[in-house]
């Protein structure tokens, strides 16, 4: 059933937009939103009369297509292929209801209108968000609202929502690139009708849809008590006032796959893309507690710990563990860095990636802190001081290994 | 003070314990004998040696082990480790490449390999604590 068009001037419930309102938030006129309907272009159209959050969504997605250059009749082909599935109304969420412009939602929420605009950037959304505000928008400038006021610094909220913002838009991308080249691409390959993939598409939305914010919310819990224990522990051993405000004292280390390049151009993509995921893999699966891959950029991880001396023991044990090539390379090093929007900064992590780019395949190099460290179970050969790119002044680095038994 | 077990008899029964737990699980079980991986563990503070595999057409279980070196196949990987570290590792509490840097587990062969199984293994450090709460309460670490 087509949205009904001859509802013009009220919604028919309060997740039904009349066309005119469908229209105005969708950005085309009421004549070509109809059109559009009227043409199938839809492959979910509402149910109950109105138009609904699905129908927007996927409105509002034609019109991208339309300004990305794609006549009708393509989008037509695409629409009977079952390529633009993708859009259930679970999925869409808040595109009807009430909407608030700028001054209403600070008025409601408590915040100026320049800290909005500055909270929306910081999250990582378009200005064009601020045009778009529902309630749920405003609830949660609400809880920024209250965060500041308890007295927790304006700066420091700006860099948490930057990091929630980075890490939800990641958590999306995945989770709809992974059910497009798991779910969706395979069956359009397989020929099956739009109208099955549809079906198909809704009820993995509607049975996976619910679990994504529990399981979200739980694992954050986890973490959260994962790093409030870091942080009392890293308290104790802190020495007091070693570090600057905003600095902390941490171990380095960035790891890569040593001939990556070339064995992308050996084995080809695929199949140099899983080597790469089973190497991080083995990277998380080993590493001590007080260690964690801060990111992965292709081949390479960074990993940050607040134990020097067992980042270094497991870099030389991983490469004990490791005979096969491609051989991983490791640098480590440690010393203050600047924690920021939930990364770390700074010369000694620039250094970091400088040292580890100095190691051969399955060798560990480090720098003099961690020879300090570490205890006698390992045996450091200096290499000399290196001049490391990008540095006014030579480093000293050494190879770390195991020990001799007799030498311990 | 490391908990210490009472008797290398007693050390054998939990190794059996620990063993027919991977077997048996649905999980692990399968996944180990898939991954055909014969390993040899050395518990040298005791002197003892035992020696698993992938169980074969007609054996019991997903595994098989014998506590020997006279065995009719080639062990892939060998780690060599006190029986305190073993009762660790086991339940999770000693990292595998930190312990070898710091040489509390002596690994050989094809080590590449003992890494593919930590991940497999993992659900064994929950399975072995239970059982240690139940039987040998006094080895829990």
């Amino acid at each position: 059933m087509r949205p009904d068009d001859d509802q013009t001037s009220a919604s028919t419930d309060d997740d039904r937009l009349t066309a005119n309102d469908a229209a105005e938030r969708v950005g085309v006129s009421p004549s070509t939103l109809r059109r559009w309907a009227s043409l199938g272009l839809f492959t979910k159209n509402d149910t109950t009369g109105g138009w609904g959050p699905s129908a927007i969504a996927q409105a509002r997605a034609l019109l991208k297509l339309r300004e990305r250059g794609y006549s009708i009749e393509q989008i037509q082909q695409a629409t009977e292929e079952g390529r633009l599935v993708g859009y259930s109304e679970e999925l869409v969420g808040e595109v009807v209801g009430e909407r608030y412009s700028l001054a209403e939602a600070a008025e409601q929420s408590g915040l100026k209108p320049a800290v909005i605009e500055e909270l929306i950037a910081a999250i990582g959304l378009p200005a064009a968000a601020l045009d778009d505000l529902g309630a749920e928008d405003v609830e949660m400038f609400g809880f920024f609202s209250t965060a500041i006021e308890s007295g927790f610094p304006r700066d420091a909220l700006l860099q948490t929502v930057r990091v929630y913002g980075q890490a939800v838009s990641k958590i999306a991308d995945a989770e709809v690139r992974l059910v497009h080249l798991h779910v969706h691409e395979p069956l359009i390959r397989d020929g099956v009708p739009s109208e099955k993939i549809e079906q198909q598409m809704n009820v993995i939305t509607a049975q996976l849809l619910p679990l994504f914010s529990p399981v979200i919310d739980h694992l954050h819990r986890r973490f959260l008590n994962h790093f409030v224990e870091q942080d009392i522990v890293g308290h104790m051993e802190d020495d007091a006032g070693a570090s600057e405000i905003g600095q902390v004292r941490v171990a380095i280390a960035f790891a890569d796959l040593a001939g990556y390049t070339q064995l992308t151009e050996e084995v080809g993509d695929e199949e140099a893309a899983g080597i790469v995921e089973r190497f991080v893999a083995n990277v998380n699966q080993t590493l001590p507690d007080d260690a964690r891959i801060l990111k992965t950029i292709g081949d390479e991880v960074m990993i940050i710990s607040s134990d020097a001396g067992s980042l270094t023991d497991w870099a030389v044990g991983f490469q004990m563990l490791n005979n096969e090539r491609p051989l991983p390379r490791i640098g480590v090093h440690c010393g203050n860095v600047v924690f920021r929007d939930g990364d770390y900064f700074g010369r000694e992590v620039n250094l970091a990636a400088r040292v580890a780019a100095r190691a051969a395949a399955g060798e560990v190099i480090v720098t003099w802190p961690l020879v300090e460290m570490s205890g006698r179970h390992l045996e450091f050969e200096p290499i000399g001081e290196v001049q490391l790119k990008g540095f006014s002044t030579a480093t000293e680095l050494f190879l770390a290994s195991l020990a001799d038994e007799a030498s311990e | 003070m490391a908990p210490e077990f009472t008797s290398t008899e007693q050390f054998r029964a939990v190794i059996d314990g620990v063993m027919t737990l991977m077997s048996e699980d649905p999980e692990m079980g399968p996944q180990l004998r898939e991954a055909d991986v014969p390993q040899r563990f050395e518990f040298d503070d005791l002197d003892l040696v035992v020696n698993a595999r992938a169980a074969r057409e007609g054996e019991g279980g997903n595994l098989h082990w014998e506590w020997s070196d006279e065995i009719d196949w080639e062990p892939k990987v060998r780690l060599t480790m006190s029986s305190e570290v073993a009762n660790r590792y086991f339940q999770g509490k000693e990292n595998v490449p930190v312990a070898i840097a710091r040489r509390r587990i002596k690994a050989g062969g094809d080590v590449k390999s003992a890494l593919a199984l930590i991940p497999i293994t993992k659900p064994i450090y929950g399975l072995y604590r239970e059982m240690l709460e139940a039987d040998y309460p006094q080895l829990v670490v």
